[in-house]
């Protein structure tokens, strides 16, 4: 391929990339001929692939642009909106592979014969595989997504960085990748929602840091003089998680070529770390995240202003300085010291406050334009979706007093709690996200069908519906049987009679799964339709702004 | 070590007396700026950037 003019030099960030990735492709070989266990050799090869690919994706890129992309395209900013499209539909794929997952395991403990006895498939493996699926693949590569498309225009300026915004997403996505077949192969550290092991942990660190780099240089470099409020959501979220996650992974492995590796916290204090990590990853990642999302897409869909952005900024930093004691209410009646047990009980009460600041700012955004309700599922998804983040953190403080927490802690109540936040909230929220951010991305009129969207919606309500009612009975059954005592003071009920009292409600759960998932095929054969066949917007701003890419 | 521990208990006292003072004066600080009238045009201006196309 010979071009007219000369090609350019390769820049800093190619030329380091490259190196970078021939000395982790050298590194990965060295790992995978020492390897003590199966899945770390397994893990190394998978390093030294992706690796060798990234090298060459480089060469390939810089042999075939002749130029970079500018920054800007007739005055306007050319965006960069590859990397976003990619962890668009990689937040599709993994939604739905994390909720076929959850079915799995929700079938498995009504019927315990689909475990197959197999060790692949057992619960205990499966279980983090769903977990993690859910909340990093698919919740995570949404964040990723409408973080770097949120950060760029309402900064009105093209992405910091070159190569950079593609190195965060498609590492991400290794690091997904890597803790996924890690867990399926037995490689586990058993820490809730920090199960992958130390060199994916430590990959991960790699990834994140450049994330925050990305999101930061954009911002420096923006050409509004305010920081939209969004920003500052997807900016908590980055650097909490960064703090989290370096703390609760303190580990040092039995090998350098081994997948094991120990805890540096002993005792309480390791289970204090965990669940500082646990309930902050809650607040960082699945709240202060997906409120950046609710404040861009719900005024841009509503096509209304922030309902009072003064309480966006109070409630905010209310969240900011509450959320982080909060993580001892997961350790109740445990040996954390009792004054420990009350703070953190005492400053779930007081979230409260900016949790419902949030909601109320969503819902009130609507004001004047209520009755678009009922001609845009798009938005009702979202609308609804503040609902439930309301309900749900009306239900968590609730849950962390401590006299509650001695019925409903260790029963089902937690999961439909969780998934009341999960299904409800989050995965809501990003449903409204993607629908909205699909066709501004591939430059497409509008969605393929909206009916389509009102199907999803009503399936995928009404599956939540079953899921949290039947999880609320089951768990305050399962926590009243379990503290029912004879007249002779013997406990009245054995654990397996429990077990048994759960059978039905682990079916309308597994049924109101089915729903769940069955909706979000609807939506992904939406989208899919939206991007083949969809009517190209004319004479749109985006159009122009839109390189090959 | 005994010097280090007196060092440690020295910051962590002082930590500790200071951290509510310092968080309830910044978070006042940031209540005042978000609700102080003169900034409610650039709080209403904000309240629109997601409608400003180009």
């Amino acid at each position: 391929m010979a071009y007219a003019h000369a090609q350019r030099s390769l820049t800093i960030g190619e030329g380091g990339l490259a190196a970078f990735f021939v000395v982790t492709a050298f590194l990965t070989l060295v790992a995978a001929a020492k390897a003590e266990d199966a899945a770390f050799a397994f893990h190394a090869y998978l390093g030294a692939a992706a690796s060798v690919a990234a090298v060459f994706a480089v060469f390939n890129r810089y042999f075939r642009t002749p130029e970079l992309p500018p920054q800007e395209i007739d005055g306007r900013p050319n965006y960069q909106l590859g990397p976003v499209k990619f962890a668009t539909a990689a937040a599709v794929l993994w939604g739905i592979a994390g909720f076929t997952v959850g079915l799995i395991i929700a079938l498995q403990l009504a019927y315990p014969a689909l475990n197959f006895d197999l060790p692949w498939t057992n619960f205990g493996r499966l279980r983090p595989l769903h977990t993690s699926a859910v909340i990093f693949a698919f919740g995570g590569n949404v964040l990723i997504a409408t973080s770097l498309y949120v950060v760029q225009r309402t900064s009105r300026t093209r992405i910091a960085g070159d190569l950079a915004p593609w190195f965060v997403v498609l590492g991400y996505n290794f690091f997904i990748l890597i803790a996924g077949t890690g867990y399926l192969l037995g490689v586990t550290q058993s820490k809730e929602y920090a199960e992958p092991e130390w060199y994916a942990d430590l990959w991960l660190t790699i990834v994140w840091v450049v994330y925050l780099l990305v999101f930061m240089g954009t911002l420096m470099k923006r050409k509004e003089p305010h920081i939209f409020v969004a920003n500052w959501f997807y900016l908590a979220f980055i650097i909490t998680i960064a703090v989290l996650h370096l703390g609760n992974n303190a580990t040092l492995p039995v090998s350098a070529f081994g997948s094991k590796s120990y805890i540096a916290w002993g005792g309480v204090q390791d289970a204090m770390f965990q669940w500082w990590y646990g309930h902050n990853a809650v607040g960082f990642f699945l709240t202060a995240g997906f409120l950046g999302i609710m404040y861009y897409f719900i005024p841009k869909r509503a096509e209304r202003p922030i309902y009072s952005y003064r309480l966006s900024i109070i409630h905010f930093w209310a969240l900011i300085f509450l959320y982080i004691w909060a993580g001892p209410h997961h350790l109740h009646y445990t040996a954390l010291p009792d004054w420990a047990q009350t703070l953190g009980m005492t400053f779930s009460i007081m979230l409260w406050m900016p949790s419902w600041g949030g909601m109320i700012n969503g819902l009130m955004t609507l004001s004047g334009a209520w009755d678009k309700l009922r001609t845009d599922p798009v938005l009702r998804m979202m609308v609804v979706s503040v609902a439930f983040y309301g309900m749900s953190t009306f239900e968590g403080p609730l849950m962390s007093v401590k006299a509650v927490n001695s019925l409903s802690h260790y029963t089902d109540w937690t999961i439909g709690h969780v998934h009341s936040g999960a299904l409800g909230w989050v995965a809501f929220v990003s449903f409204g996200a993607v629908y909205s951010l699909v066709p501004w991305l591939w430059n497409r009129k509008q969605l393929y069908s909206l009916k389509l969207v009102n199907w999803h919606f009503w399936i995928a309500t009404i599956g939540i519906v079953l899921y949290i009612s039947a999880m609320w009975v089951s768990g305050i059954l399962q926590g009243l049987m379990w503290r029912a005592y004879t007249s002779l003071g013997f406990l009245e009920y054995s654990f397996i009679e429990t077990v048994e009292a759960m059978h039905p409600f682990y079916l309308i759960r597994a049924a109101g799964g089915a729903l769940f998932v069955a909706g979000a095929l609807i939506m992904a054969w939406n989208l899919w339709m939206t991007v083949r066949s969809g009517e190209a917007e004319s004479a749109a701003p985006r159009a122009a702004l839109q390189p090959a890419e | 070590m005994k010097a280090i521990v007196t060092v440690q208990s020295f910051v962590s006292d002082l930590v500790v007396s200071v951290w509510t003072p310092l968080f309830v004066i910044l978070f006042v600080a940031i209540v005042a700026y978000a609700l102080w009238p003169r900034n409610k045009k650039k709080f209403d201006a904000a309240a629109r950037m997601p409608l400003r196309e180009d």
